[in-house]
């Protein structure tokens, strides 16, 4: 199974990717997080060491400081994984696709996007889950390609910027013919709040992850809410999402 | 793709900066046709600076090595007007040439995390800046949805349409601006007015698989923030959450750049990774947002900081501008810091910065 999530910078699209793949790992699966953002940050989410996370080296800036151009082979992705993932806590590996460290004249397409499709698409997915952390906004959910087979998850916080957002990931997805979208709305404040994001969505799925003071906390110290409290109300809502997800 | 496509390609993006080139002399021309003034040779200076400063991007990037000769070229031509600007200025006298420089309006751009809160600065830094009577452009920058809520507008479309624009297979994304449509035009003619006067532009945004309505305007939209010289002019860029968008060099047309940052430790990692991508001299501005009693970020000291804000948070779940909603709030009082700071800056450090 893969599962992408995507939705506005800032809706908790870390938090839930991250909070989910321990979830799932604790339930036995064998569990891979792609972090897909040039911005890498999955691993805190996770509970890597922030150290590991900020000197962690992406894949597509691997193959550049090892000399590779677009006229080699193709290294598979499983290598991929082996050579340049990172041990995450229960069993997890994690890989981030690219990183970006100065500017460029350049456009993104030959590089971190790429790498994205080439990585989300490539990972067999019959006996592991793959949860891909995507880049904020819609670009980079287009990049992905989740088909009818995946799982997308469109999180929205309650702003309407955020819930427009999560909404046209729910038609981007639904183009790419992906069957199971899920609709979350994130941090929500109260039942009313949930239902507007919910109503907005319009998702045949949908799921509430309560606003969470243990969560901010954790996120100002940098480390993963699964760590900090485990038991705090949004971690037991991901671990109920975590079921949902692989229920059927 | 092969051997002879990859040149073919390579070509076309030759002869796509060199239309480029073309068409910063038409700036040029045109500022430099109407400086009867100090304050407009000031404003053909910096528009010739700016465009050396890109250029000199390229040149570095190695991208169009091909025509390096046109390149250094233009070089020297912008080396003149900056020559030629400088003399005006000098003549003028000191005092002529400090009050010039002090009526050129911003070129900022704002940068930072998602959800930092960098869309709420932008809307209502322009609203303000307009308020005190200046004449203010803010573009959107992002091709998710977002500023037109922030700034007051609702749900409408603000980009570049498409009768600006012209097809071009040697362009990034394969539109550019229509030829012979200066970047004053454009904004003259093709912005959308906004509360408080402010004019408002940006990109498509996505709604669906199918992007181009979105990528066409990217170029556009870089050509015109880089070919606004109007002197009594802010132009402000709200750019796309994370470093996609700096490493694009959206922000091309700016001398100053403020990073927002919240109080997550990753937001924090996020400004580290962006003070880099800033580059070519320009000045940063450190703005924390959303700070309960959390301690600043080490090394990120914030020139400003905007306190968490129960009243904004309620406004932009409602779509709505924090300005109209709330407009005794501590985040606009502390916005207004930023306008400030900015607008009391002397316009002289530019000479250092740039």
């Amino acid at each position: 199974m893969r599962i992408a999530i995507c939705g506005k910078g800032g809706s908790g699209k870390s938090m839930i990717s991250g909070a989910l793949a321990r979830s799932l790992a604790r339930r036995g699966h064998t569990v891979v997080a792609v972090d897909a953002d040039p911005n890498p940050n999955l691993g805190i989410s996770l509970g890597v060491p922030r150290e590991t996370v900020e000197t962690m080296k992406p894949i597509l800036n691997a193959l550049l400081d090892a000399g590779h151009t677009h006229n080699d082979p193709k290294p598979l992705a499983e290598d991929l994984l082996d050579h340049y993932g990172v041990d995450a806590p229960d069993g997890i590996r994690l890989v981030a696709t690219g990183k970006i460290e100065r500017p460029s004249d350049a456009c993104l397409c030959c590089g971190s996007h790429n790498t994205t499709r080439q990585f989300f698409g490539e990972l067999a997915d019959d006996d592991r889950v793959v949860v891909a952390d995507l880049e904020a906004g819609l670009n980079d959910l287009i990049w992905a390609k989740p088909g009818a087979n995946d799982v997308v998850l469109a999180v929205s916080e309650g702003s309407e910027k955020s819930v427009e957002i999560a909404r046209r990931a729910v038609v981007v997805a639904g183009e790419l013919g992906v069957t199971r979208i899920i609709g979350v709305a994130n941090r929500a404040v109260s039942a009313d709040d949930a239902a507007r994001v919910a109503d907005q969505l319009g998702t045949a799925e949908f799921f509430t992850v309560p606003e969470d003071p243990a969560v901010e906390h954790a996120d100002q110290l940098g480390v993963a809410p699964m760590d900090a409290d485990p038991a705090s109300p949004a971690m037991v809502a991901v671990s109920e999402l975590a079921d949902l997800i692989v229920k059927q | 793709m092969d051997e002879a496509e990859r040149e073919a390609r390579r070509k076309r993006r030759e002869e796509w900066a060199a239309g480029t080139l073309a068409r910063q002399t038409a700036v040029m021309d045109d500022l430099a046709a109407r400086a009867a003034s100090p304050l407009m040779w000031a404003a053909v200076r910096r528009q010739a600076r700016s465009y050396l400063r890109h250029l000199a991007t390229w040149q570095r990037a190695k991208g169009y090595s091909g025509i390096d000769a046109l390149m250094d070229a233009q070089m020297s031509r912008l080396q003149e007007w900056e020559a030629q600007a400088d003399a005006h200025l000098a003549a003028a006298g000191e005092g002529e040439r400090r009050d010039a420089e002090s009526r050129l309006g911003l070129r900022l751009a704002v940068m930072g995390k998602g959800g930092a809160g960098k869309t709420v600065i932008s809307s209502t830094l322009s609203r303000l800046l307009a308020r005190r009577g200046r004449n203010v452009l803010v573009a959107d920058l992002d091709v998710n949805p977002g500023l037109v809520y922030s700034i007051g507008l609702g749900a409408a479309d603000v980009s570049i349409p498409v009768e600006a624009l012209e097809e071009n297979e040697g362009a990034a994304y394969g539109w550019q601006l229509r030829e012979g449509l200066l970047p004053r035009e454009v904004v003259e003619r093709h912005t959308v007015p906004g509360p408080d006067g402010v004019r408002v532009t940006g990109l498509g945004k996505i709604g669906e698989v199918d992007k181009s309505s979105a990528k066409r305007t990217v170029v556009a939209a870089v050509q015109v923030l880089l070919g606004f010289g109007e002197p009594e002019w802010d132009v402000i860029a709200d750019l796309e959450a994370g470093p996609t968008t700096p490493f694009e060099r959206y922000h091309a047309f700016s001398d100053d750049v403020i990073v927002v940052v919240g109080p997550a430790w990753r937001s924090a990692m996020t400004a580290r990774r962006l003070l880099p991508m800033v580059g070519e001299g320009r000045s940063t501005t450190i703005v924390a947002n959303r700070f309960r009693d959390e301690p600043d970020h080490p090394g990120l000291a914030p020139h400003v900081r905007i306190p968490f804000d129960a009243e904004v948070a309620e406004a932009e779940r409602r779509g709505l501008s924090p300005l109209d909603e709330c407009p005794h709030s501590p985040t606009i009082k502390a916005i207004e810091q930023v306008v400030d700071l900015f607008i009391s800056q002397s316009r002289l450090d530019m000479e250092v910065r740039v």
